[in-house]
């Protein structure tokens, strides 16, 4: 009763921009119950082929379990290096803690091409290119950034007296974060699992300058695949891709207020 | 055991056990991030800038001479500068675009509310959180020959539109991919937007374009600016989508940075080329900052 | 002879003007005339409409059905920047990125008035709200007053056909509340402007109005000058939200209601249980049983409940069969507190008691 009343021509252009958006997202769906060899718009027949085709190719399987595994070690990293991080510079505040956490963050406003290159050049000199080893530590880089500004915020919103009354009744610090700190913290450790694993396992810039033929993601697999036949297999697997992204952002939602995670 | 003692153990702990333990906690905290930080970041950025004036061989083995041979060649070769210029050109083309596709969603987000404003958010965020490469594939589905919009224009006797594999491709491509980063920048500068405002410029005698023109406008320019800044600096370093849509025959400076260090190996030419972004970067930043103390 | 009921038409002229937000009906069939010139109130509790009335006026809100003329053309489905009212909105809602002057210009600036002519008017509209010198400041600088003058200049300097004012000055202290009251009413008076005033607060409503409609839950409850709502409330939503009253419950038979052995003149038709409305300063109280009997005066007795020493008056809580009623008196010095259980009489004049059904 109080908002301003949405002009019609504003939801037609809202509309159509919208369209515009997700259509990319959308089309992939019917092609990939295509039942063509190549891609084609409409397809001419349909079939279910391609599902069970991702599951026979060796490469994206391969890729998939690399980028899963891969993803979820560098969750599990970024938590286990961000939080203490968080930790330090939100609470402990030494001297310069403003001063580091621009640092610490200041990956992400490097281009990925040129941190890619960058990375490259550095790795390249001590064997580190296209091992698993390689690609955890070239997408920690990135990921860290996240892990530190996600729980920085949530640290920084927590009620201190809660934690003060906690130690009044006993707690020594230890017990205090374990038993009240990270309980309140729910909402920022979801958020930044969410977000590192998401960044993780969609990442392509570093991961093409950090894979070979030994080694691949499931991202730098498709981008290849594409970039030499653009068949409906990439359609399901992006479909299957689509839904996974989905599921992460309806379980952020339900745990932690997607606006409150992504939107800052 | 004196009294003495239990009141020096309650009083003593906070200091004693951050002294106690060799290096303060806050260093042990800080520690993991630092090695990442400097391992990954720092090294290889110093070391970038240090590529950039070594020597390289037409073999692809560089010679760890310093000069500015590269640098030299990179500014008086017009091929790059037109590259740059380029570069620069389709990613302002780019920005604009995005910025015309994602006011009006911005403008609808900022005013509805309830469980349809989060399912329009997760529309929104959804495409941020798929990969590129997936969204790139969308394109070429509607964009290629046999795609979409090809078959639907041959339904009714167009002929065919070559939306692929040159610049158009790519920027409508890269407008869509970075329309979220612009949404989602419009609506944290459209907090001072309050619809009574607007509602008192109507009733003071403004039409609705001129209320949009004179006060939405106006009272956006600083999320207007941000998303521009972002969705210009994320143009100029973007290089998946150009290579998928542009299929090697639209160059631009992301694209040649990764072919000169992946294809032609030429590391110190990638290196002068990466500083070359961060440089068109930093002017970007500039210009914004320009931008918006005249805005506020 | 005038008769209030039957006003001729007025400058502004509301007829049925409803507006329903799908089975919730915000203002319902709303009927007033506004002569030309007059300050009217629209008074009642959040939510009784009198916002949505405000915002059909202007255009903001589209009326479900009903007509709004001015000056005996329809504006029921002209656009609000057609429509020519001067609106100032409780939050003020000043331009944030434009000076005062220019503040002030835009509405003539979208009348197309040339450059001279709005440098004239603008000074002049700033003068008469006392902003002089403040013309380059940026609305995010001044006091919360100012802005409200700003606001205030802004709605003016347009000449509008109507000035429409809504909760002006429910964001202002109690000191600067007072002060911008009477400037307000000055102003509007001085430049014989016809203005509707929205408000909570029955002191505003009171105080600077020609005439006030009361509104509740979508519905007019009455309409009348600030005297016949506080003398005079038709309603017993008017007599308790005007003025403060004693509610009480009585029984009605045969045209009279009895309270506590006394009968009370009830209005043709009323039967069974009513309300009775009684202001706590219009009683009297005198210490034990009915002395000299005032013919002119009706009477009960009760029991003291609770004494309250409050400097200005001295507030008693009276048990009369079982209902609290509340007595204030203006104190004089030297009286003494009667203290609780002591029995009392209480006083009044038949006029000041009012008896309404007990619905609602």
């Amino acid at each position: 009763m109080d908002e301003r009343p949405i002009s019609p021509a504003l939801k037609i252009l809202a509309g159509a921009m919208f369209v515009f958006l997700l259509a990319p997202l959308i089309v992939v769906v019917p092609i990939s119950f295509s039942g063509d060899s190549y891609m084609m718009f409409p397809p001419s027949s349909w079939s279910t082929k391609w599902y069970p085709a991702i599951f026979a190719d060796g490469k994206m399987v391969s890729a998939f379990w690399t980028s899963l595994l891969l993803a979820f070690v560098v969750t599990v990293l970024s938590l286990l290096i961000g939080l203490p991080a968080a930790y330090a510079l939100v609470r402990l505040k030494p001297r310069g803690a403003e001063f580091l956490s621009s640092l610490f963050t200041a990956p992400l406003l490097l281009p990925t091409i040129v941190l890619g290159l960058a990375i490259l050049i550095v790795f390249s000199g001590y064997g580190l290119l296209a091992t698993f080893q390689g690609l955890v530590a070239a997408h920690l880089v990135v990921t860290l950034p996240y892990a530190i500004r996600v729980l920085s915020t949530a640290l920084a919103t927590l009620p201190i007296p809660v934690e003060e009354a906690a130690a009044t009744l006993g707690a020594s610090p230890l017990t205090v974060f374990r038993r009240v700190t990270l309980p309140m913290m729910r909402s920022g450790i979801v958020g930044t699992t969410a977000l590192c694993f998401l960044v993780s396992f969609d990442e392509v810039v570093l991961s093409l300058f950090m894979t070979g033929p030994r080694i691949s993601t499931l991202p730098v697999a498709m981008y290849h695949r594409v970039e030499q036949q653009a068949d409906p297999l990439v359609a399901a697997l992006s479909v299957l891709l689509v839904v996974l992204t989905l599921v992460v952002v309806l379980v952020v939602d339900r745990t932690s207020g997607l606006a409150k995670t992504f939107v800052k | 055991m004196s009294a003495v003692a239990p009141a020096a153990a309650m009083a003593a702990p906070m200091p004693a056990a951050e002294r106690s333990s060799g290096l303060p906690l806050v260093v042990l905290l800080l520690l993991p991030i630092a090695l990442v930080n400097a391992f990954g970041f720092l090294a290889p950025v110093f070391n970038l800038l240090r590529m950039s004036f070594y020597e390289s061989q037409a073999t692809g083995a560089m010679v760890e001479v310093y000069t500015l041979a590269t640098w030299i060649s990179v500014l008086r070769d017009s091929f790059y500068a037109e590259l740059i210029l380029n570069s620069i050109l389709v990613s302002l083309g780019i920005t604009l675009m995005t910025l015309v596709c994602s006011y009006p969603i911005a403008l609808y987000l900022h005013r509805s509310s309830g469980t349809w404003r989060t399912i329009l958010l997760v529309l929104v965020i959804s495409p941020l959180l798929t990969s590129a490469v997936v969204r790139t594939y969308g394109w070429v589905a509607i964009l290629s020959e046999n795609g979409l919009v090809n078959n639907a224009l041959g339904a009714i006797g167009i002929a065919p539109l070559k939306l692929m594999f040159n610049k158009t491709g790519v920027v409508i491509g890269l407008t869509e991919i970075l329309m979220p980063y612009m949404i989602l920048a419009l609506l944290a500068g459209f907090g001072r937007l309050d619809p009574r405002v607007e509602e008192a410029a109507s009733t003071l005698g403004a039409p609705p374009w001129k209320v949009f023109r004179h006060i939405v406008v106006p009272l956006t320019l600083p999320g207007i600016a941000l998303g521009s800044l972002l969705c210009f600096v994320l143009a100029v370093s973007s290089f998946i989508t150009p290579k998928l849509l542009g299929g090697g025959r639209v160059f631009l400076l992301a694209t040649e940075i990764y072919d000169q260090a992946i294809v032609t190996l030429n590391w110190p030419l990638a290196a002068t080329l990466s500083i070359l972004v961060l440089v068109i970067f930093g002017g970007a930043l500039v210009l914004y900052t320009r931008a918006l103390r005249a805005i506020m | 002879m005038t008769s209030r009921t039957d006003a001729p038409e007025g400058f502004l002229s509301i007829r049925s003007l409803t507006k329903r937000y799908g089975d919730f009906v915000a203002v319902d069939t709303l009927d007033l005339e506004v002569p030309k010139g007059e300050l009217v109130a629209f008074l009642g509790p959040s939510g009784c409409g009198k916002t949505t009335s405000l915002r059909m006026i202007a255009g903001l809100v589209p009326a479900t059905s009903g007509r709004i003329v001015v000056g005996g053309s329809d504006l029921t489905e002209v656009a609000t920047h057609r429509r020519d009212m001067g609106l100032v909105f409780q939050s003020y809602a000043l331009f944030p990125h434009m000076s005062v002057a220019r503040n002030v210009a835009f509405g003539l600036e979208m009348r197309k008035v040339d450059k001279g002519e709005i440098a004239r008017r603008v000074k002049e509209a700033i003068a008469l709200v006392h902003l002089t010198g403040k013309e380059e400041h940026r609305p995010g600088q001044l006091s919360g007053g100012q802005q409200q003058r700003v606001a205030l200049a802004r709605a003016l300097v347009i000449r509008p056909s109507i000035l429409l004012l809504d909760e002006p000055l429910s964001n202002l202290d109690a000191k600067l509340r007072d002060e911008m009251r009477n400037e307000i009413r000055d102003i509007q008076k001085r430049l014989g402007i016809t203005a509707i005033f929205v408000t909570h607060d029955q002191v505003e409503a009171l105080t600077m109005c020609d005439k006030v409609v009361v509104m509740n839950q979508g519905r007019l409850e009455q309409l009348g000058t600030p005297v016949e709502l506080y003398e005079a409330p038709k309603t017993a939503f008017v007599a308790s939200f005007v003025g403060r009253s004693n509610r009480l419950t009585a029984v009605a038979r045969n045209g009279a209601a009895e309270f506590a052995g006394q009968r009370i003149a009830a209005p043709a038709g009323l039967e069974g249980p009513v309300q009775v409305m009684i202001r706590p300063h219009r009683l009297g109280l005198s210490p034990a049983s009915p002395a000299a009997t005032d013919p002119a005066r009706q009477q009960v007795t009760g029991t003291v409940a609770r004494a309250i020493f409050a400097g200005d008056i001295l507030q008693y809580d009276v048990d009369v069969g079982g209902q609290i009623v509340s007595v204030e008196l203006a104190t004089r010095g030297g009286e003494s507190v009667i203290e609780p259980g002591r029995p009392v009489t209480l006083s009044w004049r038949p006029q000041d008691i009012f008896v309404y059904g007990a619905a609602a």
